[in-house]
C-alpha cells in the first residue's frame, strides 16, 4: 500500500515537471516589421523563423520546444523598449533576440538589465551597446559592431594608392560610430593620409546631390561610406550622372551592406561596378565554407526565393547562439546562460565564432569583396569575396 | 571662396529639388485653398505615383519610351484614385470639424502605406534614366546631368500652364471662385461637388506626376510618403498656404538653403530650413506670398 502511495506521489510530483519540460522556451523578438525598416527587419525574422523551425523538428533544446515571439518596434527605440517589457512582462519570455537599428538595440539593453534576461542584438552596429560603461552581464551581441566594420574599411583603403580620403555617412549613431572607427584606423595605418571632406548627410535624406558636388570641390581620391539600403541607392542614383565615381577612380568603399544581393539588385544596371563593399551574407559565395552554401540552399527553400536574402543571416545567427547557450547551461535561467555565454564558441554557416567574455562581443567575420558583373546574375556580385576574419584588430 | 562652377552646380542641385518639391506641394496648396482641407495623405499619392512608375516601366518591358508612358500611365492612376477618395469618402467631410478631416487623411497615409507594402513587399524598387537623359551636360565647368536639366525646364512649365489654366479658362475661374467662396458659387448653379472632385483628380496627378517622375533620382521604397510630405508642409508654410507662386517661391528657397546650407553649416541644413521656416510664421504667419485667413 504505502508503494503504490509512494508511486502515486512520485508520479503527481513528475506531473508538473513533465508539464515543465513540454512548455515551449519563449524568445521574443522585437524587430522592425512595418515602415522602411521592415525591409531588413523581415528577411531577419525570417532566417530566426527558419532556425527555429529546423532545431524544433530535431525536438528543440533541453527536450523543449523553441517558440519565437515577433514584435514590431516600428524602427522606433521607445516602441521597442515598450514591446520588449510587454514581452516579458505580459508574455512571460525566456529570453529576447532582435533588435535593428542603433537606437533600439541600446534602449532594449536597459530593459533587458532591468529584468535580468538575456538579450541577443544581433543586427545593431553601434559600439556603444557593448560599451564598458552600457556593458552588464545580460546583454550580448552576434553582429559586427561598428569599431570592427570600420577598422576592415580601413584595411583595405590603406593599401590603395590613395592620401586624400573622403567620407560621407549618414548623421546618426551608426554612421558616426563607424566613420570615426575607420578615420580613427586609417591614420593609424597609413599616417601620410589627409581627410580632405566629410559629409554627414541627414539620415534618409532624398537629395545628396549638393553633398556629392561639395565633396568632389574638394577633389578626394577616394570615398568611404556608409550609407544603407535605400540610401545608398539613391545615392548612388544621383553620384552616377554627376561623374562622381569616374572622378575618384572607383576608389570608393561602402559598409554598411552596400554590396549586399538585395542592393545591387536594386541598382541592377545602375550600380557601380569596380567598387569594392560589403556584405552579410552572399548566396553565391561558392567558394565558402560548405555549411554557408548548405545554410543558403535551404533557405533559398524556405523563402522559396532563387537569391535568398542576405539579411535573413543576422536573425539565424542570433537565435543559433542563444539555442546553444541554454544548451551548455542545461537551463533557461538568465543568469545561467549568461555564464554559458561567456567564451561561447558556436559554429556558424560562416565558420566559428566566439561570444568574446570581455565586452560579450562576437567575433564576427565580416563579407567584403569588389563588385563586378557577372555573367551568371542579372545583378552585380561581390567577386571574389575576401572574409575578414575582425580578431586582429579588436581592442 | 568657392569657385564659381561649384556654386553653379549646388545652384542647379537647389533647383532640381526645387522643381521636385514644387510639383508635390502645389498639389497640397490647390487643395488646402480650395477645399480648405490639409490633406496629409498628399504624399502617399506621391508614393504611388512612384510605385506606379516603377510598375508600369516593369509591365512595358523593352517597349520605345516606356518610362515615359509608365510615368505618364502612373499619374492618371494615381489621379483616378484621387478622384475616387474624394468622391466616395471626402465628400462626406466636408462641413465636418476640421479635425476628423486631419484625422481622415492621417488615416488615409496609414492605410496606403500597408497598402503600398503589401503590393510592392518592402524591398527598395529602382527605376532607370530613361535612354536619351542619361548622359551629363558640362557647363562652366559643373557637370549637369540631361535627367536634372530636363526637370528643372519642366518646373516652370508646368507652373506657366497651370497658372494660365487658372487664370484664363472658366474651369480655373470657377476654381479661383471657389477658393473665395463656395456657396455663392453654388448659389449661381455650378456643381460645386464635381468641381471639388476636379481639384482633387488635379492635385493627386500633379502629386503622382512628382513620384513618378523621381523615381530616375531615388530608391522607391516604403515611408518615401511621409518623408515627402514634411518637406511639402515646410514650402507651403514659407511660400503661403493656397498661394501658387508662393508655393514655387517657396520650393526655390527650400532648394536653395538646403543646397548651400551645408556649406555653412554642413550638419544642419535641415535645422536652417526649419529655423525659416520659424522665422516665416512669427513675421508673416500667413507665408511669404498668402494672404492672411479672415
Amino acid at each position: 500500500m504505502i508503494r503504490v502511495l509512494t508511486l502515486l506521489l512520485a508520479a503527481l510530483l513528475a506531473l508538473p515537471i513533465a508539464a515543465e519540460a513540454q512548455k515551449p522556451i519563449k524568445v521574443g523578438y522585437p524587430m522592425i516589421l512595418s515602415g522602411s525598416g521592415a525591409l531588413f527587419g523581415e528577411p531577419a525574422l525570417k532566417g530566426a523563423e527558419m532556425y527555429v523551425e529546423e532545431i524544433n523538428a530535431k525536438g528543440g533544446v533541453l527536450g523543449r520546444k523553441i517558440e519565437l515571439l515577433p514584435r514590431d518596434t516600428k524602427g522606433d527605440a521607445n516602441e521597442a523598449v515598450r514591446v520588449s517589457r510587454e514581452l516579458i512582462l505580459k508574455d512571460n519570455v525566456d529570453f529576447l533576440v532582435g533588435t535593428l537599428t542603433s537606437a533600439e538595440g541600446p534602449a532594449v539593453s536597459v530593459v533587458a538589465k532591468e529584468n535580468k534576461i538575456v538579450f541577443i542584438a544581433n543586427i545593431p552596429k553601434t559600439d556603444q551597446l557593448t560599451a564598458p560603461d552600457k556593458l552588464h552581464p545580460y546583454v550580448f551581441r552576434t553582429s559586427a559592431n561598428t569599431t570592427m566594420e570600420g577598422r576592415s574599411a580601413a584595411e583595405f583603403v590603406a593599401k590603395w594608392p590613395v592620401t586624400r580620403i573622403a567620407t560621407i555617412s549618414p548623421d546618426y549613431a551608426y554612421g558616426q560610430d563607424v566613420t570615426k572607427s575607420f578615420v580613427e584606423h586609417i591614420r593609424k595605418l597609413k599616417p601620410s593620409v589627409q581627410i580632405v571632406d566629410q559629409q554627414w548627410p541627414k539620415l534618409g535624406e532624398a537629395d545628396y546631390t549638393p553633398f556629392i558636388n561639395a565633396q568632389l570641390a574638394k577633389k578626394p581620391e577616394a570615398v568611404f561610406s556608409s550609407l544603407w539600403g535605400g540610401h545608398f541607392v539613391t545615392f548612388v542614383k544621383q553620384a552616377r550622372p554627376l561623374g562622381y565615381f569616374e572622378a575618384i577612380k572607383l576608389n570608393f568603399i561602402g559598409v554598411g551592406e552596400a554590396g549586399s544581393p538585395e542592393t545591387t539588385k536594386a541598382l541592377g544596371a545602375e550600380y557601380p561596378v569596380g567598387i569594392t563593399a560589403n556584405t552579410y551574407d552572399a548566396f553565391y559565395w561558392t567558394e565558402g565554407p560548405p555549411a554557408q552554401r548548405e545554410y543558403n540552399a535551404r533557405l533559398s527553400k524556405y523563402l522559396k526565393d532563387e537569391y535568398p536574402n542576405s539579411w535573413a543571416i543576422q536573425g539565424y545567427m542570433g537565435i543559433h547562439v542563444l539555442a546553444e547557450a541554454i544548451k551548455k547551461a542545461g537551463s533557461t535561467d538568465s543568469d545561467k546562460v549568461s555564464k554559458a555565454l561567456l567564451g561561447l564558441t558556436v559554429d556558424t554557416p560562416h565558420g566559428k565564432m566566439t561570444i568574446r567574455e570581455k565586452d560579450h562581443q562576437a567575433t564576427r567575420g565580416l563579407l567584403y569583396g569588389q563588385v563586378v558583373k557577372d555573367a551568371k546574375y542579372p545583378f552585380p556580385i561581390l567577386k571574389p569575396i575576401i572574409y575578414v576574419d575582425p580578431i586582429r584588430f579588436m581592442d | 571662396m568657392p569657385d564659381l562652377s561649384f556654386v553653379f552646380a549646388q545652384a542647379l542641385s537647389g533647383l532640381t529639388a526645387a522643381m521636385f518639391l514644387f510639383l508635390i506641394a502645389s498639389g497640397l496648396s490647390l487643395i488646402f485653398g480650395v477645399l480648405r482641407v490639409l490633406n496629409f495623405a498628399h504624399g502617399s499619392f506621391y508614393m504611388l505615383g512612384a510605385y506606379g512608375a516603377y510598375q508600369f516601366v516593369h509591365w512595358l518591358g523593352t517597349g520605345p519610351g516606356r518610362f515615359w508612358w509608365a510615368v505618364l500611365l502612373s499619374a492618371l492612376c494615381v489621379a483616378v484614385l484621387g478622384g475616387l477618395v474624394e468622391r466616395f469618402l471626402f465628400q462626406r467631410l466636408y462641413g465636418k470639424e476640421e479635425l476628423y478631416q486631419l484625422l481622415f487623411t492621417y488615416a488615409l497615409v496609414l492605410i496606403l502605406s500597408d497598402a503600398a507594402k503589401i503590393l510592392w513587399g518592402t524591398q527598395q524598387k529602382s527605376v532607370s534614366r530613361p535612354p536619351g537623359l542619361t548622359g551629363a551636360l558640362s557647363l562652366f565647368g559643373a557637370t549637369i546631368p540631361y535627367y536634372n536639366l530636363f526637370i528643372i525646364l519642366l518646373g516652370p512649365a508646368i507652373a506657366l500652364g497651370f497658372w494660365f489654366a487658372l487664370q484664363r479658362t472658366r474651369a480655373g475661374r470657377f476654381i479661383r471662385a471657389a477658393a473665395l467662396d463656395r456657396e455663392t458659387l453654388g448659389a449661381l448653379g455650378v456643381n460645386v461637388n464635381a468641381l471639388y472632385t476636379g481639384v482633387f483628380v488635379l492635385a493627386s496627378f500633379l502629386g503622382g506626376l512628382g513620384g513618378a517622375l523621381i523615381t530616375p533620382m531615388r530608391s522607391v521604397v516604403p515611408g518615401m510618403d511621409t518623408e515627402v510630405i514634411v518637406e511639402a508642409f515646410v514650402v507651403v508654410v514659407i511660400g503661403g498656404l493656397g498661394s501658387f507662386w508662393g508655393t514655387f517661391l517657396g520650393a526655390l528657397i527650400y532648394g536653395q538653403v538646403l543646397s548651400f546650407g551645408i556649406l555653412f553649416f554642413p550638419r544642419f541644413s535641415i535645422f536652417s530650413m526649419f529655423a525659416l521656416m520659424a522665422a516665416v510664421l512669427i513675421i508673416r504667419p500667413w507665408g511669404l506670398l498668402g494672404k492672411p485667413l479672415k
